[in-house]
């Protein structure tokens, strides 16, 4: 098999891991070749509109395992390769040299045990460092079930480590991946938090869960979500739509990923970690699963309308981040900028508001922005609906690279 | 005086203390152009002996701050009409609000150059990331860029950091200007200067060029094609000189 038939197999069953992030890294480098950007940079744009940054690849795709879910479990019957050490770092090194990527993102199947497969890696990733003095950035995935030296000499030589939670819980993971324990993916987790330093792991760690191969409802996603980010201070985690790859009695039969559904949970989990939401202020038992025609803060801020219209050359900080249509950055400016002028709301434009939405949320000195008889759960409900659908820009929040 | 079209000799330096002079005689330009400048019939051009003093720099710096230095400079890069009269009324107001002249976003020399700044530093990113280099027969690297604004050399700096190790070429199609960098430190030459063959590949450069086109293909997911998304992120004036979107032309 020639070197552009393995990179195809083994890219295309990599593309289904949604992290791409290059960033957050401070390793610093000499000498050799290249070095890492802390706030990432983008190299393409694929055809999903997802950001390439890295070299996506796995090092096999054959795997002892038979996760329901996954292209490459065990009893379907498709082509399988591996790639050499030696491959893999001149297909690195070329494409780093010509701007191609950040960096390598390698994962893989399962062969043999997953000591065995862990060394490769390791064996690889060292060759890539040590032998060509790779000084790019290098996200690898901990195999579950290796042992705790390997975990620690591959810590040492990456960006970011991570293992993937794929189910939000453990009847989930049970059902669709029995090979599996959940106990593997948090024994890793575990170790990269305490042992992450500037040496170990300088980009901390990251996690993955599928979105509507199980019946988990937003809650429990959002709630396995906290407790990520609380128990092993995760950079990020990733929702990944479900797609249907295989046929299979306990799979749901979807006829196309719920994309929207995942868009939400991007935007909860962003008021998780940026805007001081808890869980429990955007859903709860009797509400479990997000609103699809309208974004959490907006439908948060519709069911607190009374907490509304908010004076914006008053309200502190914490009230601002709570208006739709404003962010971090903009709700800074207007904390800076309102000390020195009385801010309308075409200077609220100039910030970067989102004035089509914040409008029914706020106050300028006083002043609504029209007659405030219209200030009405329905009125503004219908609206931002309307808005939302019309809004030529609508991106996903993975994709916003920028802000992280 | 009053009212006049003001000449700079086209460097950042002399235009600061150009905008100085002008500032402390009260002068009020009605525009300030560089040399290239084709005068209409109704200006009033003028010329003034202004020598160029790179003091000036640390003036503003102490002054103002190294952020209001810096979204300046970026205005100056940047492709902007009047970028220079947007720079003298910053400077002007800088003068009463000093560090916090940036704060003032009501005013619209802020607004502005905040905005410009802005976007200079976005199409940089974005060519820190969209750049293509090419091997030549000689291994060295090779690459044109057609960035609206004058980026050049801020593109230079972070290459001279990541590609440290090697001997490349960077070219400004729009500008005729290329960075050569020497493994040590990159200067800019005029194209007409300097002839060099660039239609010679390395042996292996096509094969690895069909690689790359093969991993772009393979890693975008069908079920979630979503072309609109793609041209936002990666919009098409940047295809022209990525090789994996060449097809797509
Ligand atoms: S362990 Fe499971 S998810 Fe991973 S490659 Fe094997 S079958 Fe796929």
């Amino acid at each position: 098999m020639n070197l552009k038939e393995k990179l195809k197999i083994l890219a295309d069953s990599a593309k289904y891991d949604a992290s791409c992030s290059s960033s957050g890294s401070t390793r610093k480098t000499r000498g050799g070749l290249g070095n890492v950007a802390f706030s990432g940079i983008c190299h393409s744009f694929a055809s999903d509109g997802r950001c390439i940054s890295l070299l996506k690849i796995l090092m096999t795709n054959c795997c002892i395992f038979d996760c329901k879910y996954c292209l490459n479990r065990k009893s379907n019957n498709i082509k399988r390769a591996v790639f050499t050490p030696e491959e893999v770092c001149q297909i690195t090194m070329n494409f780093y040299r010509r701007n191609y990527i950040e960096g390598l993102f390698l994962s893989s199947g399962i062969i043999k045990s997953p000591d065995y497969t862990m060394e490769l890696l390791i064996k690889t990733i060292s060759l890539l460092r040590k032998k060509y003095h790779f000084g790019g950035y290098i996200h690898a995935k901990a195999i579950p079930g290796a042992s705790e030296k390997l975990l620690k000499d591959l810590g040492l030589l990456v960006d970011r480590l991570s293992a993937n939670v794929e189910l939000p819980t453990l009847n989930g993971l049970k059902l669709l991946a029995p090979n599996k324990s959940e106990n593997h993916v948090s024994k890793i987790m575990q170790y990269v938090n305490i042992n992450q330093s500037k040496k170990y792991v300088p980009a901390g760690q990251s996690t993955q869960m599928i979105i509507g191969a199980t019946k988990e409802s937003d809650l429990e996603i959002m709630g396995k979500s906290a407790n990520l980010y609380n128990d092993y201070k995760l950079k990020r985690v990733f929702y990944s739509a479900y797609i249907s790859v295989n046929k299979d009695s306990l799979l749901p039969v979807l006829e196309s990923p719920p994309l929207k559904r995942e868009n939400r949970l991007y935007q909860a989990d962003w008021l998780l970690r940026f805007y001081h939401f808890k869980v429990n202020d955007l859903l709860d038992v009797k509400n479990p699963n997000f609103n699809i025609l309208i974004d959490p803060k907006a439908d948060w801020a519709l069911l607190h309308l009374n907490e509304f219209p908010k004076e914006i050359s008053k309200c502190s900080y914490y009230d601002l981040l709570k208006i739709p249509g404003i962010g971090v950055k903009s709700a800074k400016r207007i904390l800076s900028s309102r000390r020195f002028f009385k801010i309308s709301f075409d200077d609220l434009k100039k910030m970067g508001v989102v004035l089509k939405r914040a409008k029914y949320f706020i106050t300028c000195n006083g002043k609504y922005f029209m007659n405030h008889d219209y200030f009405q759960k329905e009125f503004i409900e219908k609206n931002l609906v309307l808005e939302e659908k019309t809004s030529l820009n609508k991106v996903h929040e993975q994709l916003r690279f920028f802000n992280e | 005086m009053n009212n006049g079209c003001f000449i700079y000799n086209d460097t950042f330096v002399h235009l600061l203390n150009l905008i100085y002079y002008l500032i402390q005689n009260h002068l009020k330009p009605e525009n300030i152009k560089n040399t290239l400048y084709s005068p209409n019939l109704l200006d009033h051009v003028i010329v003034l002996k202004i020598e160029e003093d790179s003091e000036i720099i640390a003036k503003i710096i102490t002054s103002m701050g190294s952020f209001t230095f810096r979204s300046i400079y970026y205005v100056f890069l940047s492709s902007a009409d009047n970028k220079e009269l947007i720079i003298y009324y910053l400077l002007l107001n800088g003068v009463k609000y000093k560090e916090k002249v940036l704060y003032h976003r009501n005013l619209k020399c802020v607004e502005k150059t905040i905005n410009i700044s802005r976007y200079v530093l976005h199409e940089v990113h974005k060519y820190k990331g969209f750049l293509r280099f090419k091997e030549l027969e000689n291994h060295i690297l090779y690459a044109e860029i057609e960035p609206e604004n004058d980026i050049l050399s801020m593109v230079s700096h972070h290459f001279q950091r990541r590609l440290k190790n090697e001997y490349w070429i960077i070219k400004d199609v729009k500008r005729k200007i290329l960075s050569i960098y020497d493994k040590k430190k990159y200067f800019f030459v005029l194209e007409e200067n300097f002839s060099f063959e660039t239609t010679k590949l390395s042996q292996k450069e096509i094969e690895i060029e069909e690689l790359w086109k093969t991993f772009y293909k393979t890693i975008g997911i069908l079920e979630r094609k979503n072309d609109r998304c793609r041209m936002n992120f990666m919009p098409k004036k940047y295809w022209k000189y990525m090789l994996e979107m060449e097809e797509f032309l």
